[in-house]
């Protein structure tokens, strides 16, 4: 209690304009004590792995909290397992595990991404069905023999390419 | 930053050509950028008596703790006995569970070798407190369950 006293004392005589952090954050707090320093210094609470231990506790002090304080200065042996774990969850939020825990937002984005690109698929299907004009005779098997051999006919690529695969005197693929 | 990175360099090249005699005991093992070298031990023995102070407050303790787990390291079971002590120094019973789960979560991928050679070392000081370790508390899985703000 002192040392909130103090604290707010200090911040006081460091008047800094409204728009600063600090007194916005203090005007969050409340009633909850400001024990440490926390990630930046401010009186904030965030649960953090790499920085456990928040600034401020994270429930106000009711009655039956500040009775269990007063326990908690004395042997912790006589603590039950249910006045530890209400002591652990008037000071944090989640526990380790808690905040750590998976939350399977993976599923989502994979159910998502898949349905969004068998979206993409069924929109190339429309375009091919209503939008591209169908493909040039040319494309069939009977026009593309008729080309094929009159690039063999002009020789074309003779030392590495397609002709020199062609077999000219037995009329077929060497 | 050249000059000190050369800095480092000739030391480096010093230390391995001119094996100096002053340098028998103090092992090298954690490099700051130019910074004085601290043993292993001597880090062990600074924080131990950091927070073996008999007069130390909840928020040096917070601090203690939070610039720790801030560093690229597992505490020693000596830290955190004394920090265990500390906890109760400063009658805060929460805080102490909360560090030993911070530690734990320090191992790292390699949780399963590590933290029950920590829970063995540090084991006596525990019972003699009367602290619990997070396994028996029962919050080594997760307990209660918060609505994500994002779906609200």
């Amino acid at each position: 209690m002192a040392n909130l006293l103090l604290r707010r004392a200090l911040l006081d005589a460091v008047r800094v304009p409204i728009g600063a952090r600090a007194s916005s954050e203090l005007a969050k707090v409340g009633n909850r004590e400001w024990v440490g320093y926390g990630f930046n210094g401010q009186p904030n609470y965030v649960d953090r792995p790499d920085f456990p231990l928040p600034a401020v506790r994270f429930r106000a002090d009711t009655p039956d909290i500040k009775v269990l304080r007063e326990k908690e200065k004395g042997d912790w042996r006589k603590l039950t397992l249910e006045e530890k774990k209400a002591l652990y969850r008037a000071s944090f939020c989640q526990t380790f595990a808690e905040f750590q825990a998976p939350t399977g937002e993976w599923k989502g984005a994979v159910g998502w991404a898949l349905c969004i690109a068998s979206l993409s698929v069924w929109i190339y299907m429309a375009m091919k069905l209503f939008v591209y004009s169908p493909l040039p005779a040319s494309f069939d098997d009977e026009h593309q023999k008729a080309q094929l051999k009159r690039m063999l006919d002009l020789k074309v690529n003779p030392v590495d390419g397609l002709s020199s695969k062609w077999d000219y005197e037995n009329n077929r693929w060497k | 930053m050249l000059r000190s990175a050369s800095g480092a360099f000739i030391n480096v090249v010093r230390k391995s050509l001119v094996p100096a005699s002053r340098v028998s005991s103090v092992i090298p093992a954690r490099w700051s950028h130019d910074g004085p070298v601290e043993s292993d031990e001597e880090f062990d023995a600074r924080y131990e008596a950091f927070f073996n102070r008999k007069d130390i407050d909840g928020w040096e303790v917070r601090k203690g703790m939070n610039d720790l787990c801030g560093m690229d390291l597992v505490p020693d079971p000596k830290i955190i006995k004394a920090a265990m002590h500390a906890c109760r120094r400063v009658n805060d019973y929460a805080l102490a569970i909360r560090f030993l789960e911070a530690c734990k979560d320090k191992c790292g991928p390699r949780v399963g070798e590590i933290y029950p050679y920590i829970i063995q070392e540090i084991k006596p000081t525990l019972t003699e407190l009367g602290i619990e370790t997070p396994e028996e508390i029962g919050y080594d899985k997760p307990e209660l369950a918060l609505k994500n703000v994002f779906d609200m």
